[in-house]
């Protein structure tokens, strides 16, 4: 017979390196036209770290992502980054490329002072052009700046800065410190149906809100958690290295080692939480390990509530599960204490 | 050596190979098309995935002898840069692919299924992509992807939009 | 887990043989393929850019299938290396005998440990040899590199090395490895990062609880599976410099490592990495990058190196199991009075990312929680199995899936909601966190009500 259940987990996560210097650096150039391009050592493993990188770029210069080339991963040519890792992206690096950008334009900034015959402090850059901040159609197009910047003025719009965030060391004896810039919160909650004659779990459903500081691009922060749940419920259900007594794996192989397929992933309801980081470039924290974080938990305890087992060792496999509800059973039947049914 | 000839991608293409080259070592080694992926080499991963005569095959389990005289639909064969499959097209504008590494498997198993079956169901289109394994987006927007693909013109009444705008 | 279906596609091997042979190729491919025109998404087109659903600036090539990944770039006269690897969990290595293999069909050249200037890497200490010299410490453990004209010649003359070992006695259980009397697997101390954090007074905080709540929790090891395994080349630039391509997700540390190893300076060293196929963790430290260089130094041609999946699985990282020990006290009214945790690593056979894993296990571990009286230690343990290291999440999948667990089971037994509890306890603006940092920008609550709402838990009443 199968069984319905529900569980619910939720987490906090930090930002960047412990406590650990992990710094990132970023180049910054606008071409006479008003595009521009961005080099930084980071390396895109996959989650859109570049894409996020181009539009706080943008962002910054007042222009669209498609204007901003990036380039990346290669010592020779792109300033030093810490790397993919830490889901530091967006936090350290984005706040290196949003500090190389406004460098550059500040250049920009200070010519169209020149060209408008007003005061750096009055005006912004937005929608590709330098405007009077309280009197917008006072203006000029960027690339007529970046142009009179470079051709004139022999000012190249270039910018290059560093970042890294501020912690504090923790006492070796007792951890107390700030060992982290920024932390994430997420929730999840998973329905799950239990079959009682197998073990099997199917996860039917998760709901997942994440809290990712300002969602610089929210299609990717949606991938984020999408592929996250999916390695949550591997972990929470099939994958285990497994080893033979003399420390050999057994199954180092993607047919015996399992994943899950379109076949094992749910449906899943995503709400971003936009909180608003005093730190992060335009608020943003960030969002790449976190979303794993909660679904295991979700999913045990959605098994608990539907058979009432609580299996404490992961992976949560179906034999695993049997035996649970099976040990229950007896110890029902004994009398004993009902509804622990440890492994 | 054994003399193998296959039309790949519309183009005939021969080559000189040892009995126990496989199409995808062929494929990517000898005619340089790279966008066919090496994941597992035992058909465990689908990120070889390639039409033989329409149908989806895992092309690190075939030998290239076996597809001498074949027809072979490789990712190289679908859009390039400037016109896209809608299937592509979809997964561009969802942003549903992260790596990219499953994807050129992934939107030829796409192909092979909305060939046969233009509007398939969300678990049918989930069956179709249970052999192509993807660590980074738990098939969501890639599934997403091929539904909407599937509500593209270029696919319910089989138009393809070119340059000049002829079919 | 749903069993991966046989594709009907493999079963057509007989019926394609049969199938029309050279000189009969079909003349058209079947059916047109339809297309359409490639457009520019509007939102990568719109001011402000931040908040939009801008496409990824590498999405065109993906779909396409022209990303270049580091297994996709060939090089003129490129060579194919494989790493021959221990049989042994744990063994001293009394003779490595090259000199058959040396002689096997297409074999260039060999490597061994003893040929790199410094041969040794790791992110916190640097205790793991590139490629094992008197000793291995699990089954997984480089010996041999060979560079052949194919990668099949490569794996092929694999067989022909001669090892010898005096095998040692080898440790898979972290608890064993922690007992003071174990076998040791490096130095003098099998513990080789720990970390603890102290709030308040937790034996004070389980005298004044209503209840205790203690357990056992336990986690797998568990495989990143990027779907692309890592792969590198190496070539010397006419010029002198060393230009090594690398599916490294960190290319600063990779040039670091490079320049230690090889002790060459580093402006004579490039790393590129183009585009990596996934990486979760698995791919931030060098792996085969020194060997390749020494390789296409000895050879003078470029090499390369591609994991297979085994490699993948037993020649990279993964993520540490972990021996969680949770005892908490609380309030009849569910307020969170003290909580102590001990963990145990499982450290694998090198150090790699586990200070860092041990540090961010240990200072997550009581969860996101108000509880003002808080002991957590930690521990990473070496043990003779594969190297566990930077996994997504860092110890943190592994604790909440503890606290998470426990504070379900307290609910439980105390009669109240999860939800309720969690909303009890949980951090909000300004609290203070366990190493007593003032909490910023906190949006736990935010998330439980929100997840609540969506899925229809109130309404539930569960």
């Amino acid at each position: 017979m199968k069984h319905a259940g529900r569980g619910i987990a939720c987490m906090w996560y930090p930002i960047g390196f412990t406590v650990a210097a992990n710094p990132s650096s970023a180049v910054v150039k606008v071409n006479e036209d008003g595009t521009a391009t961005l080099l930084t050592g980071t390396v895109e493993v996959g989650q859109g770290s570049l894409t996020v990188l181009g539009q706080i770029v943008a962002q910054e210069l007042g222009i669209s992502a498609e204007d901003v080339h990036v380039i990346s991963a290669d010592t020779d040519v792109t300033p030093m980054d810490t790397g993919a890792i830490a889901s530091r992206t967006t936090f350290v690096t984005g706040n290196a490329v949003r500090l190389a950008a406004a460098e550059a334009k500040s250049i920009l900034l200070e010519v169209a002072a020149e060209m408008l015959g007003v005061e750096v402090r009055e005006l912004e850059a937005a929608n590709h052009q330098i405007r009077v901040k309280t009197f917008p159609e006072k203006r000029i197009s960027l690339a007529d700046v970046a142009m009179g910047a470079q051709i004139a003025r022999g000012r190249p719009p270039l910018g290059s800065a560093s970042f890294n965030p501020p912690t504090v060391a923790m006492d070796p004896e007792t951890g107390q410190g700030k060992p982290f810039a920024a932390y994430v919160y997420a929730t999840q909650i998973t329905d799950v149906e239990v079959d009682d004659e197998t073990g099997e779990v199917e996860v039917l459903h998760v709901y997942a809100a994440h809290d990712s500081g300002t969602a610089i691009n929210p299609a990717l922060v949606e991938g984020q958690v999408e592929g996250g749940i999916a390695m949550g419920i591997g972990m929470a259900l099939s994958e285990e290295i497994l080893f033979n007594p003399e420390g050999r794996q057994i199954n180092p192989n993607l047919t015996n080692y399992l994943i899950p397929t379109s076949l094992d992933m749910p449906p899943i309801d995503i709400d971003i939480i936009e909180s608003y980081d005093p730190v992060g470039p335009f608020g943003a924290k960030g969002v790449g390990e976190p979303t794993l974080v909660p679904t295991a938990p979700a999913i045990l305890n959605a098994i608990y509530d539907a058979v009432g087992v609580r299996i404490t060792d992961l992976p949560a496999t179906a034999e695993k599960i049997l035996m649970a509800i099976r040990k229950k059973e007896r110890s029902n039947v004994k009398g004993l204490e009902p509804g622990e049914g440890d492994t | 050596m054994h003399q193998v000839e296959m039309m790949v991608n519309g183009q005939v293409r021969r080559a000189e190979v040892p009995a126990e080259t496989t199409l995808l070592s062929v494929l990517r080694e000898t005619w340089g098309l790279t966008g066919s992926k090496l994941g597992c080499d035992v058909g465990d991963c689908g990120a070889c995935t390639v039409l033989v005569d329409g149908l989806s095959v895992n092309a690190c389990l075939l030998l290239a002898v076996q597809v001498d005289g074949q027809e072979v639909l490789t990712i190289e064969g679908m859009g390039g840069f400037d016109y896209l499959h809608p299937i592509q097209a979809a997964f561009e504008r969802l942003s549903s692919i992260q790596c990219g590494f499953c994807a050129p498997g992934i939107v030829i198993s796409a192909k092979a299924l909305i060939d046969k079956n233009p509007h398939p169901t969300e678990q049918e289109i989930r069956e179709a992509l249970a052999g192509n394994l993807c660590r980074c987006t738990g098939y969501t927007k890639i599934i997403e992807g091929i539904a909407e693909a599937c509500r593209a013109p270029a696919i319910t009444d089989g138009i393809s939009v070119t340059e000049s705008g002829h079919v | 887990m749903s069993e991966k279906p046989t594709k009907e596609k493999t079963a057509d091997l007989g019926d394609l043989l049969a199938e029309p042979r050279v000189g009969q190729l079909p003349a058209v491919t079947r059916g047109p393929i339809p297309v359409v025109q490639a457009l520019t998404v509007g939102a990568n087109q719109q001011t402000p850019a931040v908040g939009q659903r801008v496409t990824r600036l590498d999405i065109r090539t993906h779909v396409t299938g022209s990303t270049r990944y580091i297994d996709d770039l060939a090089f003129p006269g490129m060579l194919h290396v494989k790493i021959l690897r221990s049989t042994q969990a744990h063994a001293r290595i009394l003779s490595i005998d090259t000199t058959a293999a040396r002689a096997m069909p297409g074999v260039v050249a060999t490597l061994t440990g003893d040929e790199i200037p410094e041969n040794s890497f790791g992110s916190s200490y640097q205790d793991q040899p590139v490629l094992a010299v008197d000793r291995v410490r699990h089954q997984g453990d480089g010996l041999v590199a060979i560079a052949a004209e194919t990668e099949q010649q490569a794996s092929d003359a694999l067989a022909a090395v001669k090892v010898t070992y005096e095998p040692l006695p080898a440790l898979f259980d972290p608890l064993e490895a922690i007992r003071p009397d174990a076998p040791k697997i490096h130095r003098d101390n099998n513990v080789y990062a720990s970390k603890v954090i102290i709030r308040g007074d937790v034996e004070k905080g389980f005298a004044e609880s209503d209840q205790i709540f203690e357990r056992r929790y336990r986690t797998q090891m568990i495989e990143h599976v990027p779907m692309e395994p890592f792969a590198a080349i190496a070539l010397w630039e006419p010029d002198g410099q060393l230009h090594v391509y690398s599916s490294n997700g960190r290319i600063t540390l990779g040039r670091a490592d490079l320049a230690r190893t090889l002790q060459m300076p580093m402006n004579r060293i490039r790393v590129t990495a183009t585009f990596i196929g996934g990486n979760f963790g698995g791919k931030n430290e060098i792996r085969t990058e020194p060997i390749l260089a020494l390789l296409a130094k000895k050879t003078r041609q470029p090499v390369k190196a591609t994991f297979n999946r085994e490699d993948e699985f037993i020649a990279s990282t993964t993520r540490h199991p972990i021996i969680m020990d949770y005892k908490t006290g609380v309030a009849d009214d569910g307020h969170l009075i003290a909580r102590s945790v001990r963990l145990v690593l499982d450290g694998g056979a090198y150090a790699s990312w586990s200070e860092t894993t041990v540090g961010k296990a240990a200072i997550l571990a009581a969860g996101p929680y108000r509880i003002p009286n808080v002991h957590v230690e930690g521990h990473a343990v070496y043990t003779n199995k594969t190297v566990t290291g930077a996994m997504r999440g860092f110890g943190a999948p592994q604790v909440a899936f503890a606290y998470e667990s426990q504070m379900d089971e307290i609910a439980n037994t105390l009669g109240m909601d999860p939800l309720a509890i969690r909303l009890l306890n949980g951090f909000s603006e300004g609290s203070i966190s366990h190493t007593g940092q003032v909490l910023q920008a906190v949006a736990l609550e935010e998330t439980l009500l929100t997840a609540a709402k969506r899925s229809g838990w109130m309404e539930e009443g569960t």
